[in-house]
């Protein structure tokens, strides 16, 4: 993987510039994290706000490589069954039956039991071997041939136990199967692992992965997004958006606005045809970004305040653009 | 660049952030691959490879903007050269790491290096005001006397010595001397002197800054043993704030540790693969089953404090445990009592710590304790609560003002709770002697313990968990 893809990885910068092609842009922080974490070998731990690209993150460098993503969501009670692999006990069982038939052939001829044990050892035990095992995401991520982005989803959210299964994985990419042993990754995949710190996560996890925080964009970051991501965007609507939503994080929400939301608000104005943000406009649509009753009430009673900041900030950014 | 490195790792642990070995290595991989040369790239590649979560990451912030700052030397105010413009003030921000290029002069210069790598006399850059070769050397003079060892305030005029003496100082007080005794110099003697203490000053500011980069982890890390072992009726007020941090930290490994136990149970989820394999024996016939689920045991305490005027003291401090216990644990209900029981869990889950548990005393606290009613009202509110899963802890001095002690409903809950645990600040010489019930409470206790500092709560709650484990 490493030496295949290195023309994406030269540098900091290529990376970026690799990303952008894929319609993600890093901040100088994620293209840094991800630059490091594939010269490294290393997994990537993701924390942040939800919406502001965790999982986007994981994707693009799918898209960027080129190589499957298999994606792990986490949840309470995920076990090795699920998540690393699980025999195919209705195949093993007809096996039995199967083999049960054939005994009495295989042993046609046999001179007493030591002969017929003997014969019987002669044959490979198929019971457990690959062909009765079910692959789930984390033993499919390290058979593939050509490598993969592997994204451990919401990690936070698993138990302590499925932590502790991953170490193996994140550490030396290989799992360990009781019936059939080691098997090592075919190609190292990148792994992410992402967080949203609904608890702490152990520190033999975190000492294994590089660690990267997404914060909300700066202004300029974030028009950027959105040229991108919303391409019908008018220059004006597009700062004065951003400006509005920058300024509503200063609020205190219960859910502050995310990037996501920022770009469903820059379609719906788009789908409006707005060139401008009205006020009204503005009231019609906030529920396209806020997501608690509460919080509505909160923007819209500074809804004049935020405007006429957001105008401001918007030319001002404008000026200094030109 | 190494030894940069290193330095830098020295001063993160001063700031209270542990870096482990392998994060070491990956910083060092790391920094090999992005460069010294870009500050925020630099910050951004070390700061993703040391800092392990977002609080860290703030902490590394802070630390990687005072260690990577310019040691700069402050230009003469007087009238002393005129060449000192040469170097731009702005030296900081273009070439941060600048004066750290200097590969260490292992043993090569010795201590008194002036003729060392520049050659330059001290008096001569000093007169010249090149503040950067100034700078750059008292670094280099600086890794030699080992500064980064530096822990108390103590050892600060040493270290400042001992740079200057690197730096060469031994050859500028002989040309201060000489230019004394050659009579027809004495602007130059005044002028020297005046630049050896601008020296003095400049080089006490930095070791003063070091010793702050560097020596805050080991001396707290000193007071906070000193603090964990400390009478808890001996801590002083301006210590509260360090006490609640150690309280909390230890609250939490206490919880860690004891939190989630598991316990199988013979119901639930049907384990199939552990079953069929099993039963592969039978012919796939389900003869022996295998079930998933395994319970959470979670210790349920009951905590009941004395808040009265007798272990007020005491009582900031297992308030403050008991707070930080709420945190971590689920199924903690606290109580606290001076003569009749209050209910302050929700006291606890409320509001922050400092308000928390000064209300609590306000509310409840004051004079005249009285353990028989508090134990009255534990039999008529709480009995129901207690059950064989129930560990009950007191903590208080059982001093009862002669009242009447209630010893049966100790002793009621002593046979219905798993465990009755008492805690009490007094030495064990004391218990039963004046007002103290403590002799006739203690059978009715599966515990009764002598605990009055951090160390000793720590231990007793942590061997009482892990009982609650081994006997479940």
């Amino acid at each position: 993987m490493k030496t295949e893809h290195s023309d994406h990885f030269a540098s900091i910068d290529r990376v970026a510039q690799s990303f952008a092609a894929v319609d993600y842009i890093a901040s100088s922080a994620i293209a840094t994290s991800v630059y490091l974490g594939f010269q490294l070998e290393k997994p990537i731990l993701i924390e942040g706000p939800a919406g502001v690209g965790k999982t986007e993150l994981a994707k693009g460098m799918a898209e960027v490589l080129d190589v499957p993503l298999i994606r792990m969501q986490c949840y309470e009670g995920l076990d090795e069954s699920k998540a690393l692999y699980e025999w195919k006990y209705g195949k093993q069982l007809l096996y039995t039956q199967l083999l049960k038939d054939k005994l009495g052939e295989m042993m046609q001829g046999a001179q007493g039991l030591a002969e017929s044990m003997d014969r019987l050892h002669a044959h490979d035990d198929l019971f457990f071997s690959e062909h009765f095992l079910e692959p789930r995401p984390l033993y499919q991520a390290l058979h593939q041939e050509k490598g993969c982005v592997l994204l451990i989803d919401e990690i936070d959210k698993s138990d302590p136990e499925f932590e502790a299964l991953l170490l193996e994985v994140l550490s030396d990419f290989q799992v360990s199967v009781p019936e059939l042993g080691t098997i090592k990754a075919k190609v190292k995949p990148i792994v992410f692992l992402t967080s949203n710190n609904t608890r702490e996560m152990s520190d033999a996890l975190k000492r294994r992965c590089l660690h990267l925080h997404i914060t909300f964009p700066e202004p300029a970051l974030e028009r950027r997004i959105l040229e991108r991501r919303v391409p019908g965007l008018s220059g004006t609507l597009n700062r004065e958006l951003v400006a509005f939503i920058q300024a509503v994080r200063q609020l205190d929400l219960k859910k502050l606005p995310s990037v996501s939301e920022t770009i469903d608000w820059a379609k719906t104005l788009l789908l409006l045809n707005a060139e401008h943000l009205s006020l009204d406009l503005v009231r019609d649509t906030l529920n396209v970004f806020l997501k608690f009753e509460q919080d509505i009430a909160t923007a819209n009673e500074q809804m004049g305040n935020l405007l006429q900041q957001a105008r401001k900030d918007a030319e001002l950014s404008h000026a200094s653009h030109a | 660049m190494q030894a940069t490195l290193e330095d830098f790792f020295k001063a993160l642990r001063g700031s209270d952030l542990e870096v482990h070995l392998n994060a070491q290595v990956d910083a060092a991989r790391a920094v090999e691959l992005v460069g010294w040369s870009d500050r925020a790239l630099l910050k951004n590649a070390l700061g993703t490879t040391l800092a392990k979560t977002t609080a860290d990451r703030v902490l590394f912030d802070e630390a990687f903007d005072r260690f990577f700052c310019f040691d700069a030397f402050k230009k003469p105010t007087g009238s002393a050269s005129g060449a000192g413009q040469a170097v731009p003030q702005g030296a900081d921000q273009t070439n941060p790491d600048q004066p750290k290029d200097e590969p260490p002069k292992t043993g090569s210069g010795g201590p008194g290096g002036c003729q060392g790598s520049g050659g330059q006399a001290l008096s001569q850059l000093l007169l010249s005001g090149d503040s950067a070769a100034l700078a750059k050397r008292m670094q280099v003079a600086a890794r030699e006397v080992g500064l980064t060892d530096i822990w108390f305030f103590t050892q600060k005029g040493y270290y400042t010595q001992k740079i200057q003496q690197a730096m060469g100082l031994e050859l500028l007080d002989r040309e201060i001397s000489e230019a004394k005794r050659q009579t027809m110099a004495p602007e130059r003697a005044k002028e020297l002197e005046l630049t050896r203490k601008r020296l003095f000053n400049e080089v006490r500011d930095f070791v003063e800054r070091k010793l702050a980069l560097y020596g805050t982890a080991p001396t707290r890390q000193l007071h906070d043993d000193f603090l964990q072992t400390q009478k808890l009726s001996n801590i002083e007020k301006r210590d509260f704030e360090r006490m609640h941090i150690i309280v909390r930290k230890m609250a939490k490994r206490l919880a860690e540790r004891h939190a989630r136990r598991k316990k199988q149970r013979v119901r639930g989820q049907l384990d199939f693969r552990k079953t069929l394999r099993k039963n592969a024996a039978y012919g796939g016939i389900l003869f022996e089953t295998f079930w998933r689920t395994k319970v959470v045991d979670r210790p349920r305490v009951i905590a009941i404090c004395d808040v009265s005027g007798s272990v007020r003291q005491y009582a900031r401090f297992l308030l403050l445990f008991l707070y930080s216990l709420d945190e971590q644990l689920s199924g903690v209900r606290s109580y606290a009592f001076t003569n009749h029981l209050v209910d302050v869990s929700d006291t606890f889950t409320q509001l922050p710590v400092e308000h928390a548990v000064d209300k609590v005393i306000q509310a409840v606290g004051g004079s005249g304790t009285d353990y028989g009613q508090t134990l009255l009202d534990i039999e008529e509110q709480l009995l129901d609560q207690i059950d064989r899963r129930t560990t009950i802890l007191f903590l208080g001095d059982a001093r009862n003002n002669r009242g009447e002690a209630h010893t049966e409903v100790m002793r009621l809950l002593y046979e219905r709770a798993r465990r009755v645990i008492w805690l009490n600040p007094e030495p064990t010489s004391f218990w039963g002697l004046g007002d103290s019930e403590m002799k006739r409470y203690a059978p009715y206790c599966h515990i009764a313990r002598q605990c009055n500092s951090l160390v000793q709560l720590e231990g007793t709650l942590d061997a009482l968990l892990r009982t609650h484990a081994a006997s479940t």
